[in-house]
């Protein structure tokens, strides 16, 4: 081999060590690489676009619709608000889509610069694999999880403000917030409207054929008695057994979500935006593309969690344990009615979930956040620049 | 050739090596296919560096684990005097490179991707990015989105993203890729001056003729390995040599020389003869050739030892006549 004479050393930057100052062989992410990953992110405009819709704008002109036509028909549209909006809302919507577009954010944040080619540049500034990874998860987490707050603030904001004065207990409205003792007196008082509205289960002594219409009046079909030849005491009685019957349903329902729970149900759907963006994240980092990934995100919990959250296989039941749609519906606040994914746990009603405890859907859920993140992150250091 | 410590511990010792870039026995395989195979490679500080080689021959691979984009199966090397993979992050801190096409966050713009490289590499990187950008030219439409960029355009801000660590080498993989005749020149003047700065650029090209113009050294890869190295100068000057000859009676002189040791292989001319000699003649050749051709009687208007260009050598030594390279 023919060596070359070599010409003295630059004088440029000579001795100076850059790495020394910045500590770039460190896995911790510097606040300018988040600061920057964040600015990729946002300005991805049509991915952001998706997210502020779905999270903020779907939502709000749902709520603002309502508003409008209870201001322009209120007989016949009823408030904006309340506790059936707010329940609905975030289980049917914020839950199960604010996942899908975390999921998408976390996808792109976990392939972007594979395929957009800036991975290699990366590297080549001799920065820890480690650190480029993990400034992708606060960067991710500033700009969903911000969006996921603001569309939920909108929600609980019209919920509370605009909501109903009375509660719609099967089509009849009744005063909110009453005592078994309360609500008994009313029932005496209302002794028709209970009896053709409320459920019963039981001989009942009086036999009107009657039902409640959608403006809470009683409707007696014509040619039938009514209730004009029976006593009062008789009404009075049979209203006070029915409503006996049903205090413990009526005593669930609120005119607006209370404070504990919106922030309990604000802490659950921003928990499921995290898990959408870590899982997706690293699973992106993991296949090296975006595409797939977030085709397999949406068959998570558009088919595989609903599936498997409520549908127990003895010799399976295990591994449906370990499924995070299902741990997270475990931690769904249970004056919530269940959601199409994996959400909506406590609610009556709904089909039941595969038994679950707290503490191991807890510990599903972290194993999910660190094994996916631990995935993502060992691809990010062997995977060829 | 000396051999130098690759292991280190201190700044101190970076500076001590005369390396900007040092392989032994860099090998490295994908499959059954030894795209680097046992290289040896020194490449001097300071200086523009050559690295040729044919398609397929294993430039760009060996630039890729040099940078630590992929890993090599054996061998050692060093950048700056500092091993890698094992201090990769001291080593590259003072390296700035492009790698086959330079590509970008094509929504961003020149300015935003470079911000985002700057802020994986020291504190003062990111002050180095107007003038960085100003360099190579690009200070206009650095605020454009680089998914308007033409190729050439990619190619300077690559080169803008090599300046942001104000490094002590430049590994540039096919710089002149895409640029025009313009651009090409501005890019051959800049890496002219990067060199005066006392920077070390490595330059793989297929470009024979830049590369000529601009660097003082290089080394010849085929297949995987690397099979000359040195200064330009001293590798031509052991090529095969070539003597233009203008005569009087170009046939005669022929006959005459064919009779001799020159006689190898000559060309005639209408206006005289062109004589190939071996590697290694002398210029003595030249003079023996003149006094045989004056002394039988032929006028020698002219004789002129034709300049090897760095091409021709190419082919001879890589024996790759007639392929496109």
């Amino acid at each position: 081999m023919t060596s070359v004479a070599s010409s003295p050393a630059p004088a440029t930057a000579e001795g100076s060590n850059p790495v020394a100052r910045d500590n770039r062989g460190s896995w911790i992410p510097n606040g300018a690489m988040i600061r920057t990953r964040i600015m990729e992110l946002r300005k991805r405009r049509g991915l952001m676009a998706a997210m502020i819709v779905v999270n903020v704008g779907v939502p709000t002109i749902f709520l603002l619709v309502r508003i409008i036509a209870h201001i322009v028909a209120p007989k016949s549209y009823g408030p904006a608000g309340g506790y059936d909006i707010f329940s609905n809302l975030v289980v049917g919507i914020m839950y199960f889509f604010g996942f899908i577009v975390a999921a998408t954010l976390g996808c792109t944040a976990g392939s972007v610069d594979l395929t957009d080619g800036m991975f290699r540049h990366l590297v080549i500034t001799g920065r820890s694999r480690l650190a480029l990874y993990l400034a992708r998860i606060p960067a991710g987490l500033a700009l969903i999880v911000p969006l996921v707050a603001a569309g939920f603030t909108v929600v609980c904001a019209v919920c509370v403000f605009a909501a109903p004065t009375k509660i719609d207990y099967q089509g009849v409205p009744v005063p909110h917030g009453l005592s078994a003792t309360g609500f008994n007196h009313w029932a005496e008082s209302h002794p028709k409207e209970v009896l053709c509205g409320l459920p019963y289960n039981g001989p009942i002594g009086v036999q009107v054929p009657c039902y409640v219409n959608g403006q809470g009046k009683v409707i007696i079909p014509r040619g039938t008695p009514g209730f004009g030849h029976i006593s009062p005491t008789t009404l009075k009685a049979e209203a006070l057994s029915v409503a006996e019957q049903n205090y413990t349903a009526y005593s669930k329902l609120f005119l607006y979500p209370s404070v504990p729970l919106m922030i309990r149900t604000g802490l659950w759907i921003e928990l499921e935006a995290t898990i959408g963006f870590i899982v997706g994240l690293g699973l992106a980092s993991l296949m090296g593309q975006r595409t797939v990934p977030v085709v397999l995100m949406i068959v998570l919990e558009v088919i595989l969690t609903p599936v498997f959250s409520r549908t127990a296989i003895p010799h399976l039941i295990n591994a449906q344990r370990g499924l995070v749609g299902l741990a997270m519906a475990h931690l769904e606040p249970s004056a919530l009615p269940r959601g199409i994914g994996g959400g909506g746990g406590g609610g009556p009603g709904g089909p039941s979930l595969v038994p679950e405890s707290l503490t191991v859907g807890i510990c599903v859920i972290v194993a999910w956040l660190v094994g996916w993140t631990a995935l993502g992150a060992w691809r990010m250091l062997k995977r060829d620049a | 050739m000396s051999t130098h410590t690759i292991d280190d511990t201190s700044p101190s010792k970076v500076s001590e090596s005369e390396w900007a870039v040092e392989t032994h026995g860099l090998t490295k395989r994908f499959g059954d296919n030894v795209a680097v195979n046992d290289v040896e490679l020194l490449v001097p500080r300071g200086c523009a560096f050559g690295y040729l080689g044919p398609n397929g021959a294993g430039k760009t691979t060996l630039i890729r684990v040099l940078l630590g984009l992929t890993r090599a199966d054996a061998g050692t090397m060093s950048l700056l005097g500092i091993s890698v993979p094992r201090h990769r992050d001291r080593a590259l801190a003072r390296v700035g490179a492009i790698v086959d096409e330079p590509r970008f966050h094509g929504h961003l713009s020149g300015r935003q991707n470079l911000e985002i490289l700057a802020a994986a590499r020291e504190r003062d990187a990111r002050g180095r990015i107007d003038s960085s950008l100003e360099r190579v030219g690009m200070a206009q439409r650095a605020n454009d989105r680089v998914s308007k960029y033409s190729m050439g355009m990619r190619q300077r801000l690559g080169v803008a993203a090599c300046l942001l660590g104000d490094p002590q080498l430049l590994v540039l993989d096919e710089p002149m890729n895409g640029l025009d005749p313009a651009g090409m020149h501005e890019m051959r003047d800049m890496i002219l001056s990067l060199v005066a700065e006392g920077r070390t650029v490595m330059l793989s090209s297929h470009l024979l003729d830049e590369v000529q113009r601009t660097c003082d050294a290089v080394a010849i890869v085929d297949s995987g390995k690397v099979i000359r190295q040195g200064p330009i100068t001293e590798l031509l000057a052991g090529a095969a040599m070539e003597v233009h000859v203008d005569c009087s009676s170009p046939d005669r002189a022929l006959s005459i020389l064919a009779a001799t040791a020159f006689g190898e292989k000559i060309d005639v001319e209408t206006t005289g003869l062109s004589i190939h000699l071996p590697s290694g003649t002398g210029k003595d050749a030249i003079a023996e050739i003149n006094r045989l051709l004056v002394e039988e009687g032929i006028a020698v208007y002219r004789l002129e030892e034709m300049q090897v260009s760095l091409e021709s050598w190419f082919l001879q030594v890589t024996s790759r006549l007639g392929e496109n390279v």
